[in-house]
């Protein structure tokens, strides 16, 4: 049987790209929204996702505002499919 | 939602939730559609109440103010409005590239008019009529169908059969007069854009 990727079989990261998987770009302040998750924690978990080059994150100002937006990456997108392949296997979908 | 490890089912459970709460997505506000209808319909007013008063035909240059208000506001409300969001999802890039298609290409027919008036004196700005009034219709319906939103499709339809009756008269050497003209010319804005604007914003404040 196929080992879960570490990496994404944690509560808020894997939250965060089941999110990104759907949408083409997302702020910080949408991510925190969704995932009901802490801008600390929120923001060490993206910089795990990052390293691992499964999300780039661009910060840039909206006015005087700071911004931060995330991408999946290709590769991020193909980790995410292998975790949801692996996943079937252990729950026999 | 907190960092630690999880069991196979409470992953499948977090995938869907978040699937669910990304459907549940903010509509957008119509402000960029009501500031170009209404720039629309107050400069054809302007135009319209000033050809008939003076009868000078140099205040037809008045219709450069829609792009050129339009064209430096919209960025900046645009950047706003993604601000707002929070969000950007494939039927909002879909969606924001075919309007930047409309209106490119909008102001090519205008270059190409400008330069066709400068080279041959001939005077071609019907054309602008027309390709305002096809483009930008089936731009609004191509959205409309896109974000599943009636008063976009309807309103583009109302822009779209103004835009057929205006190709139609042009092909046909009927002349496009003001009194008839201009009224069907606003009402096209005012459904396309003046309309669908409100309710967009009146959506947007029940979310």
């Amino acid at each position: 049987m196929k080992e879960l990727n570490p990496l994404l079989h944690s509560q808020l990261r894997l939250a965060v790209m089941s999110i990104l998987m759907n949408v083409e770009e997302a702020d910080f302040v949408y991510l925190k929204e969704k995932t009901e998750s802490t801008a600390g924690n929120l923001s060490v978990q993206l910089d795990k996702l990052s390293s691992a080059g499964y999300i780039t994150v661009t910060k840039g100002f909206v006015g005087k505002k700071t911004r931060t937006v995330c991408r999946i990456t290709a590769t991020g997108r193909d980790a995410f499919e292998e975790y949801v392949d692996a996943l079937r296997q252990y729950i026999s979908l | 939602m907190e960092e630690k490890r999880i069991s196979e089912k409470e992953s499948l459970e977090i995938i869907t939730a978040m699937i669910a709460r990304t459907k549940d997505r903010y509509i957008g506000n119509g402000n960029i559609m009501l500031l170009w209808g209404y720039l629309t319909v107050a400069v054809s007013l302007a135009v319209w109440i000033l050809l008939a008063v003076t009868l000078n035909g140099a205040w037809n240059r008045l219709w450069f103010l829609i792009p050129a208000i339009g064209l430096t506001v919209t960025p900046f409300m645009d950047r706003k409005h993604q601000r707002d969001n929070g969000v950007k999802t494939f039927s909002d890039v879909v969606t924001s590239r075919l309007w930047a298609i409309a209106g490119g290409s909008e102001i090519v027919v205008t270059i190409v008019c400008l330069i066709i008036r400068y080279l041959t004196g001939a005077n071609c700005w019907s054309a602008m009529l027309v390709y305002t009034l096809i483009a930008m219709p089936i731009a609004e319906i191509a959205q409309g169908l896109i974000i599943k939103e009636k008063s976009l499709t309807a309103g583009g339809a109302v822009g779209l059969a103004v835009g057929i009756v205006t190709v139609c008269c042009v092909a046909g050497h009927i002349s496009l007069v003001a009194s008839w003209y201009m009224p069907l010319f606003i009402l096209a804005f005012v459904a396309m854009m003046i309309v669908p604007g409100h309710i967009l914003n009146s959506k947007s404040k029940q979310q």
